[in-house]
C-alpha cells in the first residue's frame, strides 16, 4: 500500500520538463492577451478597406504609424507562444516518453525563436518598402 | 424461474465478455424485468439463471460502495441504482460493457487498484466531519459528527474522462478532487497535483462531473485546485509564507 | 467494444462525442479549432512573406484570396478564432472559480456569438468581393 504523499515517485518521473502552474498560467494569459488583438486584426484585414483584405501598398502604409510595427511584433510573440504552448499540451496528453519530450521541448523552443525571428525581418522588410 | 407477473418488459442484454487469453466478443441474453428494477438486478438474474461463468463486481447495492460501474449503451452509469426506465424501452437493447480506462480482470469487472492507491497517496478523506448551516447560514463542521464523504470511487468519472483515455499517468477527475477535498495540501501532495499529470492535464470537458453518480462535482474541485495552486505558486514567487 | 487500457493510439476517442455532454462537445471544438488555428498559423507565415518580395506578388496572391473559395476558406478561420477565443474565456473564468455551474449555458452563449460573427464577416466579405 502507498504512503501517503508517496505517489510521486512511483508513477512519475523527475527526469522531464513537463507541465505545471506558471506554463499552464502562461498558455491562458497569452491567449487572453490575444483575443482583443486577433479580433481587432481580423476586423481591420477584412471589413475596413473597400475590397476587403489589404493590397501590399496599404500594408506598408498600416506599418508607417508609430506603434504598428512594435504592436505587432508583440501580437506574434504572444500568438506563437499560445500555439505552441497549445499544441505541446495536446502532446502531452499522449504521454509521450522522456525522449520524445525532450524532442518535442527543444523542437518547439527552436521553431518559436525561428517564427519570431522570421517575424521582425518580414516587418523589418515591409518598413524599408515605405 | 417462475413466471412474475411484475416483470413486464423484455430487455435484450448485449454484454461484453472477455477472459483471460480469449479474445472479447458479446454475448446476447434475453431478460424480463420490472422496468423500475435496477440494471444490477438484470446482470444478477443473468449470472443466476442464464450464466453462472458472467463476472461483475457489486456489493452494497445502494449507491455507497462505487463497486457497479459499469458502461451502459456508452454511458457510465452505477447500475444499482439506474433503473431500466431511465436508459430504455420494452423491447429495447441495453449493450453492457465494463469502464473505460482501467484494465479488465474478467468481463464487466475491472482493477481499479490504481485508482485507489492514488485516492490514499493524495490524502483523500473517506470519512469527514458533517456540517450544520447556523441561524445566520454559516456553514460550520462538527468534529463529533462524522459522515462518509462523497466520493465513492466508483471510477465512472476516470472512465469518461477523455484524457484518461490517452494517459495512464493522469491521476483522473476522482484522485485530483480527492487531493482537493481535506482544503489544503502537503508538500507531497502539491508536487503530485501541480504537474504534469495532475491538474493542467484537465481540459474542462466536465464529462466526470456529469457521469459523477454522488455530486462529487469532480470538475468544479479541479478547477478550484488549479487556482489554488496558481496562487500558491505565484505566492512562492513573491516570497510570501503560506500560513500552515 | 470499450477500450480498456489508457494509450496514445486512443487519441481518436477525443472526437468522439457519442453518449458524450454539451461539456464534451466544447472540448471537441476547442481542441479541433486549435489545431486548425496552429496549421493556419503556420502557413499565414509562409504567406506573408511575399510582401517581402514586393507589390505584384503579394496583390496577385490577395487577388485570389478574394476569390469566394478562400472566402469560405477565410471563414473557417473567422468562426474558429471566435470559438477557440471565446470557450478559451469561458475556461479562464470557469478555472478561477467563476460560473463553472452554468458552463453549459456559457458554451451555448459562446456558440451563438461566433455565430452571428460568422455571419456579420460573411456578409461583409463576400460583399466586398462582389465590389460592394
Amino acid at each position: 500500500m502507498l504512503e501517503e504523499g508517496s505517489l510521486k515517485d512511483h508513477f512519475q518521473s523527475s527526469d522531464r520538463f513537463g507541465e505545471g502552474a506558471i506554463l499552464w498560467f502562461s498558455k491562458i494569459l497569452s491567449g487572453f492577451l490575444l483575443i482583443a488583438v486577433l479580433v481587432i486584426h481580423l476586423v481591420v484585414n477584412h471589413l475596413v478597406v473597400s475590397g476587403g483584405l489589404l493590397s501590399h501598398q496599404q500594408i506598408v502604409s498600416y506599418y508607417q504609424m508609430a506603434f504598428i510595427p512594435a504592436m505587432e511584433i508583440i501580437f506574434l510573440i504572444v500568438v506563437v507562444t499560445h500555439a505552441l504552448l497549445g499544441l505541446r499540451s495536446v502532446l502531452l496528453d499522449l504521454k509521450p516518453s522522456n525522449k520524445l519530450l525532450r524532442v518535442v521541448n527543444i523542437s518547439f523552443v527552436l521553431i518559436g525563436l525561428a517564427a519570431i525571428t522570421y517575424g521582425i525581418w518580414l516587418v523589418v522588410a515591409i518598413l524599408n518598402q515605405g | 424461474m417462475t413466471e412474475n407477473k411484475k416483470y413486464t418488459w423484455n430487455i435484450i442484454f448485449k454484454i461484453f465478455r472477455k477472459k483471460a487469453g480469449q479474445p472479447a466478443h458479446y454475448d446476447q441474453f434475453d431478460v424480463a424485468v420490472n422496468p423500475d428494477e435496477y440494471i444490477l438486478d438484470g446482470i444478477e438474474r443473468i449470472w443466476a439463471y442464464q450464466d453462472r461463468s458472467l463476472v461483475f463486481s457489486h456489493a452494497c447495492h445502494h449507491s455507497t460502495c462505487g463497486a457497479c460501474g459499469m458502461l451502459v449503451n456508452g454511458e457510465e452509469k452505477l447500475t444499482c441504482i439506474t433503473t431500466f426506465r431511465s436508459v430504455t424501452r420494452n423491447g429495447g437493447t441495453l449493450r453492457i460493457e465494463p469502464l473505460r480506462n482501467f484494465p479488465v480482470i474478467s468481463d464487466l469487472a475491472v482493477d481499479m487498484t490504481g485508482m485507489f492507491e492514488r485516492m490514499h497517496a493524495v490524502s483523500h478523506r473517506p470519512v469527514i466531519a458533517d456540517t450544520f448551516e447556523t441561524s445566520r447560514g454559516r456553514k460550520k463542521e462538527r468534529e463529533d459528527l462524522l459522515r462518509l464523504a462523497d466520493c465513492i470511487e466508483c471510477g465512472l468519472c476516470i472512465s469518461a474522462c477523455p484524457i484518461s483515455a490517452t494517459s495512464a499517468d493522469y491521476i483522473g477527475p476522482a484522485v485530483l478532487a480527492g487531493a482537493q477535498q481535506p482544503g489544503t495540501f502537503g508538500e507531497n501532495v502539491l508536487n503530485i497535483v501541480d504537474s504534469e499529470d495532475g491538474a493542467w492535464r484537465c481540459h474542462s470537458a466536465y464529462e466526470c462531473t456529469r457521469v459523477c453518480p454522488s455530486n462529487v462535482d469532480p470538475a468544479w474541485r479541479i478547477m478550484d485546485l488549479r487556482k489554488k495552486l496558481v496562487l500558491t505558486r505565484v505566492k512562492r514567487m513573491m516570497g510570501i509564507k503560506e500560513k500552515t | 467494444m470499450s477500450e480498456q487500457t489508457p494509450k496514445a493510439v486512443n487519441w481518436m476517442k477525443w472526437f468522439d462525442p457519442r453518449s458524450r455532454g454539451v461539456g464534451m462537445w466544447a472540448f471537441i471544438i476547442n481542441r479541433l479549432s486549435g489545431l486548425g488555428l496552429v496549421l493556419y498559423l503556420v502557413l499565414h507565415l509562409i504567406m506573408l512573406g511575399k510582401l517581402a518580395k514586393g507589390p505584384q506578388a503579394y496583390d496577385q496572391f490577395i487577388a485570389m484570396m478574394k476569390t469566394p473559395f478562400w472566402i469560405a476558406g477565410e471563414l473557417l478561420v473567422v468562426a474558429a478564432v471566435f470559438i477557440h477565443g471565446l470557450n478559451g474565456v469561458r475556461i479562464i473564468l470557469t478555472s478561477f472559480g467563476i460560473g463553472g455551474d452554468r458552463q453549459k449555458q456559457l458554451f451555448l452563449i459562446i456558440m451563438l456569438v461566433a455565430g452571428a460573427a460568422v455571419i456579420f464577416f460573411a456578409w461583409k466579405m463576400f460583399a466586398h468581393a462582389g465590389g460592394g
